[in-house]
């Protein structure tokens, strides 16, 4: 090849590159590997990981680990869908284009709104370009300018990614208020009016599903956005926020169609009324003929993004999670309507179970117990949960996640997840270690 | 054959799920909480589930369907074995809020692939975080303004970004809140130094910039660049997008960059997915160090019972940077990414640099070949090079302009008509510096012969005539799309028959 082009070595090509820029030894990295070796290699590191599948487990906390039927991984590994790249030549990419819009269609019906894009990075991102989003439209009329509420309870780790796409724009968050029980405070809903926008999650992080988050959008008025974070598999039982006035619906996508995969690539929803399509972040599929009149797809609405926009772009997202939002449609396309209510029922009739037997249990409490949780909720212990945590591996068990991450002074607040992978065995495995604990607490105390 | 929510078929669910642990009468929620009608899904069996997706699949044109020469894009092959090794349960089924025991093997890889890309970019600490190139300037440039104002340079409120980089860098730096300057190129491409010192000043924060440059030409001058954005206390950010040309050859380290991202889905190989997943880990030198969004992985001699479950008899931790920007993504970026291009990486090692060589060598024999080409068929005049230059990187550009004026003939058409002889065509009308531009990126993992090939079917689409031109595609599965039409009339969903 290179006598072809009149060279003699490999050298000639980056003879453009000066010597001072470049590197002078090999670079200091193990010997390639086969095919065979790097398998080997990583059956070898990453069987030392604990699967949570390997375990009893409780943990959620934003990600669950819920079955993705076989014929999703079988189907999304088709070549023509794994290796190609954004649909940029539509006349060839109708595949994914038609999935993509079908997408759309899904989450529009799953959430109750009319706009859905294909998909951001993850939940935390779709929340935080949320918050930009309703600036953008509603600052005009805003009398509380750049300034969104959330609720205290978002997780540090979610309010982060919030604050680092916010703070360009000089957004202001501002925090709400909830009551002892995990309910929100609508009074502290009423000083929202007047300002961008409004963040709650449902279920809340806390697990507790809270029917005034049904009431916000009358105290808030038109001129600001509710926002609703959802758990997608609980919209088969809990209402879809775009029925009670949510104008925009964002939401850890993961529990449709992916597995947990140590925190990505997963993929955020973001849904939206008409008010916001053309101020929205994200790639979005539109319906359109060809020369010869045929139904054809092609990408549409792009003079919102960065590649034409530049920095007025509403978003600087380019690459997003579409294969992994195609798992979700492929998932929601073989459960249908009454298939998805079925796999809210085993979520929530599991925790159900699970409260009821815990209730029960010495020296445990649970303080939200009056409201209604979808697959998880918080257990008072009498120690640490971390010690809990710690005695509950020990025994083969995860127990679920330490809330004092999130919520410093709660050093005694575990948050237990139940889906439809629980089964009574579990929880009963669960309720005789945490009896044990509980008691040898008392002891020591 | 139809969308999705026009199936006549089996009225079932697609797969059967086990009873639930307590009867559904259990579950007794207020009516202001309870759904009052269920989505409008379709009711599909498996089979026809089956078939939709797989008639969709036909669709659709991958690496794997055929040459994929997008230029910009990094199209190389995806090894099956790093798609079997994402699914083992050690990544597929673990959960970031796992305790630090449980990971041990996963916070080993992580630890190995930050080191690989802070020996292959020259620079002191990486962060896997950022999930796409996109993200990863975002997250690199917020590092970079966190460290002015610590600083108390608050006065840097302008990043300067080139006419011809790519359009995130300019909406990724406005996110942060910044000002854009752009300064115009030279018709190379290249920067053009006095245009680069007649803005930058005391209000430069960053310059962002891609090298090769986006018309695959190295900067010669990128020292001086370099100089003169340090000279008034800015800082360089290097766009990853390219570094697909340069691996084992030079580093953005060696050419005076203080940041910088990957886009490890380009360079190592994780599958674009139809437009994602995507991984855009970043680099920074010491100085930003501290900045980084956290946890980031270090390793050390195990401590007592850590021992344990140590690898090879080291302890992989999180920690948190001291002036740490906060997180850019929930969880640990998408790891399951970062393993796919570890086990990319894994096939070169140290030999990572015949990679780029590959990349670049092919790059410029399909140059080569498609002058050549056009040359005999007679239609050499209906294309020229995008910029002058005596060797590219890893892609070139060509003009259609000629084509254009001569025949009436459009890069778009030419695009059009290589779709019909079987290839995804390159990039068209980017970047804007070359008119009726044509970006081709072959990547290191293609043949001789493809390149040939694709060389002799781009003289032939050159000799069709215009009407045909316009006319193309006709082999593909629907033909020109009426994007005006699809702006004008949004259908953004399936049109239920009540609405």
């Amino acid at each position: 090849m290179l006598s072809a082009m009149g060279m003699s070595s490999m050298e000639e090509l980056f003879a453009d590159i000066p010597a001072e820029v470049r590197m002078t030894e090999a670079l200091p990295l193990p010997l390639p590997q086969s095919e065979e070796e790097i398998l080997a290699d990583a059956r070898r590191l990453l069987g030392a990981n604990v699967a949570m599948g390997e375990r009893v487990s409780f943990l959620g906390a934003g990600l669950y680990r819920n079955y993705v039927p076989a014929s999703v991984f079988q189907l999304v590994t088709r070549g023509e869908f794994l290796t190609a790249y954004t649909p940029y030549q539509p006349e060839v990419s109708q595949g994914m284009l038609q999935a993509m819009w079908e997408f759309q269609t899904l989450i529009s019906e799953l959430v109750g709104l009319p706009i859905a894009n294909l998909s951001l990075y993850d939940g935390s991102t779709a929340a935080a370009e949320a918050l930009t989003c309703c600036v953008r439209v509603h600052n005009r009329k805003a009398t509380q300018k750049n300034t969104v509420y959330v609720s205290e309870l978002t997780p540090p780790d979610r309010l982060s990614v919030m604050s680092n796409y916010c703070q360009g724009a000089e957004i202001n968050i501002k925090l709400l208020r909830h009551h002892p029980d995990g309910t929100l405070d609508l009074e502290s809903v009423t000083e929202a009016a007047g300002s961008c926008g409004v963040y709650v999650e449902q279920p809340n992080p806390l697990g507790i599903l809270d029917s005034g988050v049904s009431q916000i959008k009358s105290i808030i008025g038109e001129n600001t956005a509710l926002i609703v974070a959802v758990q997608p598999v609980s919209l088969g039982l809990v209402e879809a926020p775009g029925n009670f006035g949510a104008d925009i619906v964002v939401g850890e996508g993961q529990p449709l169609g992916s597995p947990v995969t140590g925190g990505g690539p997963i993929y955020g929803i973001f849904a939206c009324s008409k008010t916001y399509l053309r101020l929205m972040p994200g790639r979005i599929v539109g319906r359109s003929l060809d020369v010869d009149g045929k139904v054809a797809y092609c990408l549409t609405l792009s003079t919102r993004e960065q590649h034409i926009r530049r920095h007025r772009a509403t978003s600087n997202i380019c690459t997003n999670e579409t294969l992994i939002a195609l798992m979700g449609a492929m998932h929601m396309s073989l459960l249908g309507p009454e298939g998805l209510q079925t796999l809210a029922v085993r979520n929530m009739t599991a925790c159900i179970l699970a409260k009821q037997k815990l209730s029960r249990v010495e020296k445990i409490t649970l303080p939200h117990s009056t409201s209604h949780h979808f697959n998880e909720f918080v257990i008072e212990l009498p120690g640490s949960s971390k010690d809990c945590l710690a005695h509950l591996d020990a025994l083969g068990i995860i127990g679920g996640f330490d809330l004092s991450a999130w919520y410093p002074e709660r050093k005694n607040w575990l948050l237990a997840t139940f889906t439809d992978q629980t089964n009574e065995k579990q929880i009963d495995l669960l309720i005789t270690h945490l009896t044990a604990w509980a008691s040898s607490q008392e002891v020591n105390a | 054959m139809s969308n999705l929510f026009e199936f006549n078929g089996a009225k079932g669910q697609g797969y059967s799920q086990p009873a639930p642990v307590l009867p559904e009468s259990s579950i007794v929620l207020p009516a202001s909480l309870a759904r009052k009608s269920l989505p409008r899904w379709p009711r599909l069996s498996e089979p026809e589930m089956v078939r939709h997706y797989t008639w969709l699949s036909k669709r659709n044109f991958g690496i794997d369907t055929g040459f994929y020469p997008l230029g910009s894009c990094t199209m190389k092959h995806n090894p099956r074995v790093n798609e079997v090794i994402a699914q083992i349960p050690g990544i597929a089924d673990i959960h970031p809020h796992q305790p630090e025991h449980h990971i041990q093997g996963l916070l080993a890889i992580f630890y190995e692939m930050q080191y690989m890309l802070e020996i292959c970019s020259g620079m002191d600490q990486v962060t896997l975080q950022p999930v796409a190139g996109a993200q990863g300037e975002f997250t690199a440039v917020r590092c970079v303004q966190e460290y002015f104002r610590l600083r108390g340079e608050t006065q840097r409120t302008k990043v300067i970004v080139p006419d011809s980089a790519h359009g995130t860098n300019p909406a990724s730096a406005a996110m942060c809140g910044f000002e854009i300057v752009e300064i115009p190129s030279k018709a190379d491409g290249r920067i053009d130094l006095e245009a680069l010192r007649a803005v930058a000043d005391e209000t430069t924060a960053v310059m962002m910039i891609t090298n090769p440059n986006t018309l695959g030409l190295f900067e010669p001058d990128i020292l001086e660049a370099s100089a003169i954005v340090h000279g008034v206390g800015g800082q360089m950010y290097y766009d990853g997008a390219n570094f697909n040309a340069i691996l084992g050859i030079t580093s953005p380290g060696l050419m005076g960059f203080d940041a910088v991202h990957f886009n490890l889905h380009k360079t190592f190989s994780q599958p674009h997915g139809g437009g994602g997943p995507g991984s855009g880990p970043i680099g920074v030198k010491s100085h930003l160090a501290e900045f980084l969004p956290g946890p980031l992985v270090e390793q050390r001699a195990p401590v007592g019972d850590e021992s344990n479950a140590a690898i090879d008899n080291m302890w992989y931790g999180w920690y948190q940077p001291k002036h740490t920007i906060g997180k850019v993504q929930q969880w640990h970026g998408n790891a399951g990414a970062i393993i796919r291009c570890w086990a990319y990486y894994r096939r070169y090692g140290r030999g990572l640099k015949t990679m780029s060589e590959h990349a670049v060598l092919n790059a410029n024999y399909l140059r080569h070949a498609i002058h050549k080409a056009t040359k005999a068929a007679g239609v050499d005049s209906m294309v020229c090079d995008g910029a002058e230059a005596v060797v590219a990187k890893h892609e070139f550009t060509l003009s259609l302009a000629p084509a254009l004026e001569m025949h009436g003939i459009s890069a778009m058409d030419v695009a059009k008509g290589l779709l019909d002889k079987g290839y995804m065509a390159p990039t068209v009308y980017f970047p804007l510096v070359v008119p009726e531009c044509m970006m081709v990126e072959p990547t290191e993992t293609e043949s001789k012969e493809t390149l040939d090939d694709f060389a002799t079917h781009f003289a032939e689409v050159l000799q069709v005539d215009a009407e045909t031109l316009h006319a193309a595609p006709i082999t593909t599965p629907v033909r020109r799309v009426d994007e005006v039409y699809a702006a004008r009339n949004l259908c953004l969903r399936h049109p239920y028959d009540d609405e």
